[in-house]
């Protein structure tokens, strides 16, 4: 059996892949993200973002403080295509269906 | 193939629900109508579940809450759906993806041995133009996820499209856990209209992970925050946060709310427009780095917890838990305490649960396909035969919807990962944006809604004080 240590599984991303990358001069997270395609798969980083990014903070002696996260961007979630991919006409705009309203709201 | 050693707690009642049989990757399985598909399949001791994108190797459930993709699965001809995340219905059709002939065994995870330490993608095949042609031809064919579904719904007609929801509240809590309900509680008690948004089947977030807290407490936490006036929608997972520059509101949390919801009976669109937003988002189980540490019963240890809490399943015999002994802080206590409590139920289970520390970790020893776990090896030389393997890990602060709201973050190993930054009453760097409870950096239940019910306290105050300023 293979032993490898993982820090994204999504895209099979291990420690040595990092280590790799950061040697062969890519040492900002968005680098390493661009380099490994950690972050990139179906979880969007929420198993590996912290993990990659403390060993990163280890490998380059900077204190984790330094070291910012990728951008996030919607969907945070898997979402279905179909639910984004509606006509704008077809919007039908539901009138408070949950029957709630801000305290504010002019009357 | 198939280990069997989990089991229903000697709690257990299953007299709520209702025993249903479907298919997973060719085998007929039974399962409970309130337990999801992973949860049945891990009972009936199916572990592996999807393979990995580039190596193949076997990958099953790991964090149990929809935060992993280890068993993303094809539901009755749906791609990509989170096995952990769709309860059990009575003769579905759930399949493996990418993976020849099965899930448990796939030709392709020869790929794993070939390139046993590791592959560059970059500088693969990438010496001969005419070779590379073919090696990406063949890369494509075997990669991405999933195919595409068997029937695709239109949703551009008319007549068929799905209004999109619009809500208007004071304030918008994304997050049902032991933070979000305690702050909706006190916020919606004060007289403010509220919504509660959260992506999980079933509401009351950690609580849900931790034996000592359980349905229970969450049952008695959703009660308070209903009877207090707040609106609840389960299974409704906000997507992102949206800047809307002409909005005075400034901006919307778009939010997708699931079929099998029981106020709409399809998957929605909500758009939610709030006076103030509080981020509740908890944190999401985290994996330590051992070798192997990706195999199908590996599981957070906050699963364990959850399989026990949620669903009254007994993970397996034998356990070893994975501490990080390096991380201190009163966060990692907490994290052990968690810990210790699942081990105490397991071991009242009848379980053997052993604790190492992630130092002296070598491997995770599997059967010959690599589908079960069979013992943790430590450096010393010595292996203790496992069934499960339980990862104690600080959950990772869920940051991503307030990093795209612009709120700030820093990343501090020792409270979980990117934790966003507030003060004492719960402000972000954004105005009108608060957050509470783990996603702050790691509380654990208990602490979390403490938090939550004094950070609700600071957003009655300040809408209330916006209130006389306006009037």
């Amino acid at each position: 059996m293979s032993d490898k240590v993982f820090l994204c599984r999504c895209e099979d991303v291990t420690v040595k892949d990092v280590a790799h990358c950061v040697a062969r001069g890519y040492a900002d997270i968005e680098e390493v993200k661009r380099y490994t395609g950690f972050g990139t798969g179906p979880c969007q980083g929420k198993e590996c973002l912290a993990l990659v990014a403390t060993e990163l903070a280890r490998l380059t002696g900077q204190p984790p403080t330094a070291i910012a996260p990728f951008t996030a961007r919607p969907p945070l979630t898997p979402t279905p295509l179909g639910l984004l991919a509606e006509d704008p006409a077809a919007h039908r705009f539901a009138d408070d269906p949950l029957d709630i309203s801000p305290s504010d709201k002019p009357s | 193939m198939n280990s069997a050693v989990a089991r229903r707690t000697t709690k257990s009642n299953e007299s709520s629900s209702r025993t249903v049989a479907f298919s997973l990757g060719g085998d007929a399985l039974q399962g409970d109508s309130t337990d999801s598909y992973a949860a049945a399949a891990w009972l009936a001791g199916q572990k592996v579940l999807s393979r990995s994108l580039k190596y193949h190797r076997p990958r099953g459930a790991f964090c149990l809450e929809g935060h992993c993709s280890g068993c993303l699965v094809r539901i009755d001809g749906v791609p990509n759906l989170r096995a952990c995340q769709a309860s059990c219905r009575d003769s579905a059709l759930v399949e493996s993806q990418n993976a020849f002939p099965s899930a448990s065994f796939d030709v392709l995870g020869a790929v794993d041995k070939v390139y046993r330490r590791g592959m560059d993608h970059h500088t693969l095949m990438t010496s001969a133009t005419v070779l590379n042609k073919v090696a990406n031809r063949v890369v494509r064919a075997l990669s991405g996820l999933g195919k595409l579904p068997t029937v695709a719904q239109s949703v551009l007609d008319n007549e068929t499209a799905q209004p999109v929801v619009a809500v208007e509240v004071d304030v918008v809590v994304i997050g049902a856990g032991p933070s979000g309900l305690a702050a909706a509680t006190t916020i919606a008690s004060a007289g403010h209209s509220v919504l509660v948004l959260d992506e999980q089947l079933e509401l009351g977030g950690s609580y849900l992970a931790d034996v000592r807290f359980g349905r229970a407490a969450a049952g008695s936490a959703v009660a308070s925050a209903q009877a207090a006036g707040a609106t609840l929608l389960a299974q409704t997972t906000a997507i992102g946060y949206f800047a809307e520059p002409g909005n005075v509101r400034q901006g919307v949390v778009i939010a997708a709310a699931g079929a099998s919801h029981g106020k709409w009976n399809e998957a929605t669109l909500v758009r939610v427009q709030a006076r103030r937003w509080l981020w509740a988002t908890g944190g999401y189980a985290a994996n330590l780095p051992f070798a192997n540490n990706d195999r199908p019963g590996v599981l957070a240890a906050r699963a364990v917890g959850r399989l026990l809490a949620a669903h009254d399943i007994v993970a397996g015999d034998n356990i070893v838990m994975i501490v990080d002994g390096e991380r201190g802080g009163a966060p990692a206590s907490e994290v052990r305490r968690h810990a210790t409590a699942v081990a105490d139920a397991l071991n009242h289970e009848g379980c053997t649960v052993r604790t190492v520390s992630l130092a002296d970790v070598a491997t995770v020893a599997t059967s010959l396909l690599g589908n079960d776990v069979t013992a943790i090896e430590l450096t010393t030389g010595e292996r203790i035969e496992c069934d499960t393997v339980a990862v104690v890990a600080l959950p990772s602060p869920a940051s991503e919807g307030a990093r795209m709201q612009g709120c700030d973050v820093t990343l501090d190993p020792d409270v979980g990962g990117y934790a966003v930054t507030v003060d004492a009453l719960g402000r972000t760097s954004v105005r009108g944006a608060y957050a509470t409870g783990d996603v702050t950096g790691y509380l654990g239940p208990a602490a979390a809604a403490a938090h939550g019910q004094h950070i609700g306290a600071a957003i009655v105050a300040d809408l209330t004080a916006g209130a006389q300023h306006v009037g």
